[in-house]
């Protein structure tokens, strides 16, 4: 049985200047322990669908089902990244926002920050627990929202461009890391972006959207490369030539 | 971090050394009435009203009354404040109340409080409640209703409860507008205080200004304005340094 099930799902909004529909007849299946890159450009509904699958906004057709059970709120079995990182919270020290999870769950002081250091550790920031996320930079906060995340021990970890605010360099980085932590702990992801390079990159399988409005999955492809990979490699760049062939006409005419 | 606040007090004294410093050529050179006397005659009499123990009796009297009402005030203000900016039904049967109330100032409530209450402490303290409590009430509300969409449903997914959300996530994150608004307030609270006691009242800074007032004594008018200023100074001092501790970085509860 899949994982995550959406089954045509789609979400219109009404508001006073009429109907948008943002997502129509979306049907996936995520398989435990995969790696699924949601791509397309801005606009096509991406982000609506993980927001769906998250629990914060409801479809308005189709449905989606966890562990076979249908999603309608938020809850602890679904870890989300955000896109900023205005979700960390400033009064607590980064170790605390790691802990933040296992402190709503009543879990006691010592076992908590042990399970906090240890993600810490996982996204490479051991040392600076102690230190408050104003104190941090872009791509530090980013870790610690990855470690936060992980430390709840969710069935699935939802990522809404992760990466899409920081520089390339640290973007390149925090990939790589992301790559290796999932090698590690085989956490079953759903991760969005527009970037091409970084779905062929991170993913085990990649679905390319139709462009917005009523965006929908136009394809998905595996990527059978084994990590870590190769950017430059022959295989690499065949796979990048084959999504982007595929998103080439989604992004002409997006405009 | 040594240096800055060693700067930032350096600064300080060089700011009020300038002051006194135009205050005393302006009273020497322009003015040179004795309607206007320059700070050091206002030093002198301020030495000798603190001998008296008459200037630490009167700021003692005012800043008990600022103290007592203020945290009256914000007792009742901080919590309506989260009613309002938490739910809607509260919303809309307080706002009509806060929006009234807050454009009656607390000068102009001075008769009424000294009918029902006289002119002693009870009338002062419900003065300075009064003007604490919409203060806080607003800016309270406006806390609640500016907490981050993300930092709330990032704690949903990490299966926190409704109640959990408002304590560990929407109060913490008001913490600072709470602070800004009872800032606010303290100011409100210090201009109400000298009407107040201008007005009806046996000691305090303000009934320093009026008996000065009275007997043409122009250095005591003085030394309360300076105290005033001094004892307002200091206090917002304490509260930016409470906003700053509670708005990031200092602030550590695992």
């Amino acid at each position: 049985m899949a994982l995550v099930t959406l089954e045509g799902v789609g979400k219109t909004y009404r508001g006073r200047t009429g109907a948008w529909e943002a997502v129509r007849d979306f049907t996936l299946d995520l398989a435990e322990g995969e790696f699924f890159c949601l791509l397309g450009t801005s606009g096509c509904g991406k982000t609506t669908v993980l927001n769906m699958v998250a629990g914060f906004e409801q479809p308005t057709a189709g449905r989606i089902l966890l562990d076979g059970r249908p999603v309608d709120r938020p809850g602890a079995d679904r870890g989300v990244v955000f896109q900023g990182h205005d979700s960390l919270y400033d009064w607590l020290t980064a170790l605390d926002n790691i802990a933040f999870g296992l402190r709503l769950r009543g879990m006691g002081r010592g076992e908590r920050r042990a399970k906090a250091e240890h993600y810490l550790k996982m996204v490479g920031l051991t040392g600076q627990g102690a230190k408050h996320p104003s104190e941090l930079s872009g791509g530090m906060k980013q870790r610690i929202q990855i470690a936060r995340a992980l430390a709840n021990d969710p069935r699935i970890l939802l990522m809404d461009e992760p990466f899409g605010a920081l520089d390339a360099m640290t973007r390149a980085v925090l990939q790589g890391e992301l790559s290796r932590i999932w090698a590690e702990t085989r956490k079953t992801v759903l991760f969005i972006t527009h970037d091409i390079e970084e779905a062929v990159a991170l993913a085990t399988r990649v679905g390319v959207m139709k462009r917005g409005p009523g965006g929908t999955l136009k394809a998905v492809i595996p990527i059978d490369l084994p990590f870590p990979r190769e950017r430059t490699s022959d295989a690499f760049m065949a796979a990048f030539r084959e999504v982007h062939a595929l998103i080439h006409d989604e992004i002409h005419g997006a405009h | 971090m040594r240096t800055d606040r060693l700067a930032v007090v350096a600064g300080y004294v060089a700011g009020f050394a300038l002051l006194f410093l135009i205050w005393h050529l302006a009273a020497t050179l322009l003015v040179k009435s004795v309607l206007f006397p320059p700070p050091l005659p206002v030093l002198e009499r301020a030495i000798v009203l603190i001998e008296d123990n008459i200037l630490q009796e009167q700021i003692v009297a005012s800043m008990r009354r600022i103290l007592q009402g203020f945290l009256i005030g914000s007792a009742i203000g901080i919590p309506i404040g989260l009613a309002i900016g938490s739910f809607r039904i509260v919303r809309w049967l307080l706002e009509p109340w806060t929006e009234f109330f807050r454009f009656i100032p607390a000068v102009a409530m001075i008769t009424v409080a000294v009918i029902w209450f006289g002119i002693g402490e009870e009338s002062k303290v419900f003065l300075i409640a009064y003007t604490t409590v919409f203060v806080v009430i607003i800016s309270t509300a406006a806390g609640v209703g500016a907490v981050g969409r993300d930092k709330i449903r990032a704690a949903q997914c990490l299966g926190a409860s409704r109640l959990q959300v408002f304590a560990l996530v929407a109060l913490p994150a008001t913490v600072p507008y709470i602070l800004t608004g009872m800032r606010l307030a303290m100011a409100n609270a210090f201009v109400t205080i000298v009407a107040a006691e201008l007005v009806a009242s046996n000691d305090g800074l303000g009934k320093l200004l009026w008996d000065a007032r009275l007997f043409m004594q122009i250095e005591d008018i003085f030394v309360a304005l300076v105290a005033l200023g001094l004892l307002g100074f200091a206090t917002d001092r304490v509260f930016r340094l409470l906003i700053r501790a509670f708005a990031g970085r200092f602030n550590a509860t695992v």
